[in-house]
């Protein structure tokens, strides 16, 4: 099941974050929905699947830009382990946590491509694009990783405890 | 104070390999590339079939819309008068560009020649992944003749250059790109330099002679000196002079001419002219 849903993130999500995703964009900025499912995916089942997922799905969003084929997939795979680290030190992971956490990790990402790509321009550039790219950008992943670990979080919560729990949940 | 839950062995060891392998990523990217390529490749076909569904679904969806809710007669006068004036501004330049070039020598009539560069069209289907590069994919690839480094343009002028092409789709890297370079000459004074995207979505050129007589309005083109293009292509149209810091060269700022935001179909040049090399060297010779 894990596999199936690994993989459908894999062939869907980047297809989606190239073609549909146009329409959502606020003053050209889309979300990134590659980061937003490898946190998420990190945050609520561990570092070592938020790593895995990240690895391929960095990969694959890699083939279909621009950049060279190795950063994104680096990356990706770092913010889904750093996600599963941050959710073992939190007792409750209230929805401002889960926030603060998406949003670092987007201004993570964000910084190491802009480190990466745009290392060679003035600070003037760099500090435009940190105002105009990355923070909105990071607000933007932000406000809507939110929205979807509103929306699967009891879900996939219930599902570990009855996988853990002898006793079947509400006896 | 909290106690960190320790992981366990084998998860343990399966972190520790794959940060193994990030880390020989990171230290020979080079290297890394070659296989990642490879391996990339198969997957970005497989990949790619639901992008192509996606983008036809979207396309037939917007084409019931515009069609059919929207006002049918007004949307498709509109697109045939957009139509229209693409081909007359494209028309204009060429006969722009062909009247300079008939007050040189007569050789340069051959670089009409390149106007007959081979070309393939195709269809963009989605945009870059990332926000990071401004970028499209297109749904043809090295399957049609495709490769890295091969122009790309419209009618209205220069859009980019192939980053990467699979079998069935490629990546085209936009002009207005920070990361992209395109060779560039001056219509009118002739003077060339090299034109780079910027930040904030427009493209700039640089290093233009200190004492060229440049003006706002003036067309930038190709220059023609590396491969992707042919001579005379347009790129845009100066909207800004400035001086360099250290005041040995220009740069100005270029609006481009093509929109990118409504970018439908391009043609990709897979090769240019055979004849370009020659009519440059002997449009070198001539010039005084």
């Amino acid at each position: 099941m894990k596999q199936a849903l690994f993989a459908g993130l894999v062939l869907g999500l980047v297809p989606i974050q190239s073609t549909v995703l146009q329409h959502a964009s606020i003053g050209g900025i889309r979300p990134d929905l590659c980061l937003i499912a490898v946190c998420l995916v990190g945050f609520l089942t561990g570092e070592l699947s938020g790593m895995m997922l990240g690895l391929a799905l960095g990969f694959v969003q890699e083939l279909f830009s621009a950049g060279e084929l190795w950063l994104s997939m680096v990356t990706k795979g770092m913010v889904g382990f750093l996600a599963g680290v941050v959710s073992r030190y939190l007792a409750n992971a209230t929805y401002a946590a889960v926030f603060a956490t998406m949003m670092g990790m987007s201004l993570y990402s964000g910084l190491v491509f802009l480190v990466a790509e745009r290392g060679s321009a003035g600070w003037l550039e760099m500090f435009s694009t940190v105002r105009f790219i990355v923070l909105p950008q990071a607000a933007f992943d932000a406000a809507l990783g939110v929205g979807v670990y509103w929306l699967v979080a009891d879900r996939v919560r219930r599902s570990q405890i009855k996988l853990s729990s002898p006793y079947p949940l509400g006896e | 104070m909290a106690m960190l839950p320790s992981i366990s062995g084998a998860r343990r060891v399966k972190i520790v390999l794959l940060a193994l392998l990030c880390s020989i990523v990171l230290v020979l990217p080079a290297q890394s590339r070659q296989l990642l390529q490879q391996v990339g490749i198969p997957l970005a076909d497989v990949v790619a079939v639901p992008l192509r569904a996606l983008t036809a679904l979207e396309g037939s969806i917007q084409k019931v819309w515009n069609k059919y809710v929207a006002l049918q007669d007004v949307y498709e006068e509109n697109r045939r008068l957009q139509e229209q004036i693409e081909i007359l501004r494209n028309q204009n330049h060429e006969l722009r560009e062909l009247a300079f070039m008939s007050h040189q020598l007569s050789a340069l009539l051959e670089f009409k020649g390149r106007l007959s560069s081979e070309t393939v069209a195709a269809q963009v289907i989605g945009l870059d992944s990332t926000n990071w590069y401004r970028g499209v994919v297109l749904n043809k690839g090295q399957q049609d003749g495709i490769r890295a480094e091969m122009g790309v343009l419209t009618l209205s002028g220069v859009v980019g250059r192939v980053v990467k092409a699979t079998k069935y789709s490629s990546v085209v890297l936009l002009v207005n790109d920070p990361n992209n370079a395109v060779p560039g000459l001056i219509q009118r004074t002739r003077d060339q330099g090299i034109v780079l995207g910027t930040i904030g979505g427009r493209a700039r050129m640089r290093y233009i002679p200190l004492l060229s007589t440049v003006q706002l309005g003036d067309v930038v083109a190709t220059s023609g000196l590396t491969g992707a293009f042919p001579k005379g292509i347009p790129i845009g149209t100066i909207s800004r002079i400035e001086k360099e810091d250290d005041d040995l060269f220009l740069s100005a700022e270029i609006v481009p001419q093509v929109d990118f935001t409504k970018l439908e179909e391009v043609l990709v040049i897979t090769a240019l002219p055979t004849t370009a090399e020659e009519t440059s060297e002997e449009f070198d010779g001539a010039t005084p």
